[in-house]
């Protein structure tokens, strides 16, 4: 036993002199994933999308990350709104964000309903938006800004710098006012409902948010005289 | 054109020379001592010539291939000691012992919980323990027999070589090809998009040469650029030798053969499903209606929307709502790990019962690849796995 014991030990004290016998694994900083893993391609018509256009080839050979929990093919399943639902959501409740966007949903239909049985005549009642994830995307589409402010430093002095931002970003700064609009209420009122009103008064290019960004829009205009700052 | 030591024949070979340079040596030795005060006979000259034929750096190869090959040797045969000695603890025959075994025996013997593999206990035959050597670059008279020896890794300039004198070659058969007013078919065009490069270390073992950093980064961009030429296709064996397929083949999905039932339906089960902390059992059965039984209850077992939309996603994905019948067992683990589990239960059952199409289009969607992400531990000193406590210098 003894001997055998001192065979092992002699084949162990071997095998950490040598290179790794194991093939190497790319590491991809902490993600479990390699790095050419890509990620998943999970809606239907993307799929088709390829097909069509013979990309699909491409991706036959190389491994896909698996899809994340909120991502699904249904119909009812729409990317920007969830990225929204994941802007409203706090402290990771995400089953509570959920069921606010439901309401909110709900809130923007009455409240478009009321409008349309209001109207008297034919050609206003056609003015009215009744799908309510048209009068969403509508909304963030009107409530995105162009430009943005960034303080430079030049000589001391701070200046506020207008830049122009990525699409992703001008979303992104869009979702969090209109959030934030929506928290913006008397106590009484809850807050799906403050945020249909604010979704519909921005796809009718009027209310708080847009008035935000127009605001914005201004002082970058008047900061203009600072935008070579941006480069010198 | 690398050969290996390792090879039985030749280090034999390299030893007769030894043995036979060996006497030699002794004998004209011997003799210079008994002649030194007489005369020096022809015959000696001749020996001591022979003696400076040999070169010092082969001199020395050889040497080092003999402490090399003795070193072996003896490795070897304690490999095989010790192989007898484990088949008998383990109560077998040691004649029919094979690797495997071996493998087994050390892993029930010493059972290690270390993270990496490569940190357990093991024992592998010595040849693949040890790195492999290089042979003798060179003859007896210390002439190189490679012509870019002197580069000091005449293999990798070698490739590096090859790779220019494709270049060269394609861009001739390009310009003949533009003089024919030729354009390259798109549909030959090299489909590099399922492999990568070889890493360093790979290349390095296949090379049996170190490899710096900036040697690898020369090879990776030598090989892009012949890569990139229209008509790359032409080198496709040679280009193909140092790239390695993403997918490995024990990737490849071999679809489970599905059972018959004692209601004479089919079924396939899948076993420890997981996500998170949950782990679970999906049986599929086909025919079916749509039912869904999770822990013995439907599919209102999840409160949320989302646990319910992720259950369904694999069939609707497959279009399979109301043809196949699901029944699983899950436990541990909270309403999204659990629901996370069964998605990719049903997703790796339902591949027996749909096209090989579909089969890949839910490989594209990532509903076939096992998510192993688990919560980061929380680290000491700081407030949780990333974040630090708030700190003040004063």
């Amino acid at each position: 036993m003894c001997a055998t014991k001192v065979l092992f030990s002699r084949c162990f004290a071997v095998s950490k002199l040598n290179t790794p016998i194991l093939s190497y694994i790319q590491q991809n900083s902490m993600s479990v994933y390699p790095n050419y893993y890509i990620e998943p391609i999970y809606r239907k018509e993307t799929q088709q999308e390829l097909v069509k256009t013979g990309e699909i080839s491409k991706y036959s050979h190389i491994p896909t990350k698996a899809t994340l929990n909120g991502q699904t093919c249904s119909d009812s399943y729409d990317p920007v709104i969830a990225l929204f639902t994941n802007y409203v959501m706090r402290q990771g409740l995400k089953a509570l964000a959920r069921e606010q966007m439901d309401k909110c949903f709900e809130n923007i239909k009455r409240l478009q309903l009321e409008k349309y049985h209001k109207c008297t005549t034919e050609e206003e009642k056609l003015k009215i938006e009744l799908d309510p994830k048209k009068v969403f995307h509508e909304a963030i589409n009107n409530s995105k800004p162009l430009l943005q402010l960034t303080g430079v430093k030049r000589g001391g002095v701070r200046y506020q710098v207008p830049m122009p931002i990525t699409d992703r970003r001008s979303e992104f700064i869009a979702m969090n006012w209109l959030v934030d609009a929506g928290k913006e209420k008397d106590r009484k009122v809850r807050f799906a409902m403050q945020l249909a009103r604010e979704l519909v008064d921005a796809s009718n290019n009027t209310g708080k948010v847009v008035k935000r960004k127009q605001d914005l829009h201004r002082q970058c205009e008047a900061n203009k005289a600072f935008a070579h700052y941006r480069w010198s | 054109m690398i050969r290996k030591i390792n090879l039985l024949l030749e280090p034999l070979k390299y030893l007769k020379i030894q043995q036979n340079f060996e006497a030699r040596l002794i004998s004209t030795t011997v003799n210079l001592f008994n002649e030194s005060t007489a005369e020096r006979p022809a015959t000696s000259v001749a020996n001591i010539k022979s003696k400076n034929t040999l070169n010092k750096a082969m001199k020395s190869y050889l040497e080092r291939a003999q402490q090399h090959d003795e070193f072996m040797k003896t490795e070897k045969h304690q490999f095989e000691i010790g192989k007898r000695h484990l088949a008998n603890m383990m109560g077998e025959n040691p004649e029919t012992f094979t690797q495997d075994d071996i493998d087994n025996a050390i892993e029930y013997l010493f059972p290690s919980g270390l993270y990496d593999k490569r940190a357990r206990p093991l024992m592998k035959p010595p040849e693949e323990v040890f790195p492999q050597r290089k042979a003798a670059e060179f003859d007896e008279t210390g002439r190189p027999y490679h012509f870019l020896f002197y580069t000091g890794r005449p293999n990798l300039y070698q490739v590096l070589h090859d790779t220019v004198e494709k270049i060269n070659e394609l861009n001739n058969f390009e310009d003949t090809m533009i003089r024919k007013n030729l354009q390259p078919d798109p549909n030959l065009a090299l489909e590099l998009s399922g492999s990568q490069w070889l890493d360093k270390n790979t290349l390095e073992q296949k090379l049996v040469e170190p490899v710096s950093d900036g040697e690898y980064s020369n090879f990776l961009k030598a090989m892009d650029r012949l890569c990139s030429l229209p008509y790359s296709h032409k080198a496709k064996d040679f280009i193909m030798e140092y790239r390695k397929p993403l997918m490995s083949n024990s990737e490849a999905f071999d679809v489970i053969k599905p059972q018959i039932g004692p209601d004479g339906r089919q079924f396939v089960t899948t076993y420890e499903c997981r996500r998170k902390r949950a782990i679970g059992n999906v049986t599929i059965r086909f025919p079916g209606t749509g039912k869904i039984s999770i822990n013995g209850q439907d599919i209102n077992y999840f409160k949320g929307i989302q646990q319910r939309e992720q259950l369904l996603f694999p069939l609707i994905f497959t279009n399979m709502q109301r043809k196949v019948d699901i029944e699983a067992e899950v436990q541990d683990g909270g309403e999204s790990g659990q629901a996370g589990a069964i998605r990719y239960g049903i997703a790796w059952g339902l591949r027996s019962f749909i096209d090989q199409e579909y089969i890949e289009n839910m490989r594209l969607a990532g509903l076939l690849t096992p998510d192993f992400r688990i919560r980061e531990r929380k680290k000491p000193g700081q407030k949780g796995a990333r974040k630090k406590f708030t700190w003040k210098k004063r």
